[in-house]
């Protein structure tokens, strides 16, 4: 069975959940760019705003990091690249290869960025249904010409819906072949080409049941939304992320 | 004509070319009634998709006319789908939304339906077909016989007339498929018209008030079971034990 990836809604009651999906995006935007302009102290204060609002959603920490284990070792490698090819004055040397302390300084600082944007991108995704996400995307796009909206929002949530399922069929393609010695070739471009071609195979054959089925289902771009509604809360808080956010730039 | 005895499809000698050139339905003449309960049986290759697939014009004929209710479905495709609804064999193709509440919401949402009247249309679906406390659930936690049920959970919101499943047991255990069973018997007697296309009579069989054979396109034999059943294995179709022992017609699910 497919496993919940850490990019998954979790259903609860917090304020984080009640808000507007399009005031949640826009959330995601301002703490974003804050996070470009603020200083090592403002990043930290923004990562104390959106851990306190995965606490407060009831997200468990402990299991966050351990599903964003990889993603640490990604940030690991940023920096490492960072501090190894930086120029400045040398920390350590390494066969030859200095590490910068700015260079590391400034690996740190991309790390901590990228870190934030993906914790308040998980906030929103973890505290947010997927029908909301649609309609706030629909919404969004709404005043541009030539672009439908209400498609888009639909292979945004049939993206997400089919994401487990793919994962789910690769590892059956992968245990498949694995049950055939497919280790014993030395090829890794040949084991690729013995991998994707039945992966991909499958996962087109699929996209066309799908349409099969949603046109059975009377699919079309025209149809019944669901209606998003702001409130005093959504309000409120934009104020309190604006403020928090201006003050991080211009004063820290 | 009494309402109970009026044909709610009607076909007239239905071709069917694919672009390859295979000849996947043969000048096929079929009625079926309001009310009926029909299995389709073949081999695989017979035709038994190709035909369904017409009722809900997902594919349109090379000649002849499907009616549904009195009206070609090649006039108005999108009253066809309100009318005829369809699960198909494979449920994991069929639900396409984050959550079982959401799936069954999103046949009365391209309907265009009044939000109250797609909430009232979802309670109503996910009771009868008993996945009221999964409401919440992501379609990847549910077992094959729930993701079945949620398949025509999605279908039974759209309140189609005719309920058609295209082999509704592959790859089902056996409480899934008691499960499905009991939901397409419960939907018969409710006085849905049911049309069922399986290569495997017999779990369905006992239940079924006519059975067509289709082989290489074409209906081979139409009638009561217990009139054609004996001849099935001539067209790859395994004959059911009861009817191989001499025995009377029992319910699979007992």
């Amino acid at each position: 069975m497919a496993g919940l990836t850490a990019f998954s809604y979790r259903k609860g009651f917090s304020i984080v959940h009640s808000l507007d999906a399009r005031f949640k995006l826009l959330f995601l935007v301002i703490i974003g760019a804050s996070g470009l302009k603020a200083s090592p102290a403002g990043l930290l204060l923004l990562f104390g705003l959106v851990l306190s609002g995965l606490i407060h959603a009831g997200i468990r920490l402990r299991d966050l990091f351990k599903e964003l284990r990889f993603f640490f070792c990604f940030l690991l490698f940023v920096v490492a690249i960072r501090a190894f090819s930086a120029d400045g004055t040398g920390l350590i040397e390494v066969y030859g290869i200095s590490l910068s302390a700015g260079g590391l300084k400034e690996g740190l600082l991309v790390c901590l960025r990228l870190l934030l944007i993906a914790l308040s991108g998980l906030l929103f995704v973890a505290t947010t249904r997927m029908l909301e996400i649609k309609a706030a995307i629909e919404w969004i796009l709404k005043p541009f010409p030539f672009v439908s909206g209400s498609r888009i929002s639909t292979m945004t949530g049939l993206m997400m819906r089919f994401i487990p399922v793919i994962l789910e069929q690769a590892k059956e393609t992968s245990d498949a072949q694995k049950a055939r010695c497919i280790e014993n070739r030395r090829n890794p471009l040949y084991r690729m080409i013995k991998f994707a071609i039945p992966l991909l195979g499958r996962t087109f054959d699929n996209a066309g049941r799908i349409a099969i089925a949603m046109e059975a289902r009377c699919y079309s771009d025209i149809r019944t939304g669901y209606k998003l509604s702001s409130k005093k809360n959504d309000w409120m808080v934009l104020f309190i992320v604006i403020s928090v956010c201006t003050a991080i730039v211009a004063y820290l | 004509m009494g309402l109970s005895n009026m044909n709610i499809i009607e076909i007239d000698k239905l071709s069917h070319r694919f672009s390859n050139g295979f000849l996947g339905l043969d000048s096929i003449d079929l009625s079926v009634k309001k009310g009926e309960f029909v299995v389709i049986a073949g081999r695989n290759g017979s035709g038994k998709t190709t035909l369904l697939r017409h009722l809900n014009a997902l594919l349109l004929p090379t000649s002849g006319t499907v009616r549904i209710g009195g009206v070609s479905v090649q006039d108005d495709p999108a009253r066809a789908r309100r009318i005829v609804g369809m699960v198909f064999q494979d449920s994991d193709s069929q639900i396409v939304c984050e959550t079982v509440r959401e799936d069954v919401a999103f046949g009365p949402e391209n309907l265009c339906l009044e939000r109250d009247e797609i909430e009232k249309r979802i309670s109503e679906a996910l009771n009868v077909t008993g996945l009221s406390g999964l409401a919440d659930a992501g379609p990847h936690i549910l077992s094959g016989g729930e993701k079945r049920r949620l398949a025509i959970a999605g279908v039974l919101a759209m309140m189609p007339e005719v309920l058609v499943f295209d082999e509704p047991f592959s790859n089902l255990d056996y409480p899934g498929t008691r499960d499905v069973l009991r939901q397409i018997t419960g939907l018969h007697g409710a006085g849905r018209t049911i049309i069922v296309s399986t290569h495997d009579l017999e779990k369905i069989i006992s239940h079924a008030g006519r059975l067509l054979i289709m082989e290489e396109g074409k209906i081979a034999r139409d009638g009561i079971p217990e009139k054609i059943i004996s001849g099935v294995e001539t067209f790859g179709v395994r004959e059911p034990y009861f009817s191989r022992m001499g025995l009377e017609r029992a319910s699979w699910p007992g």
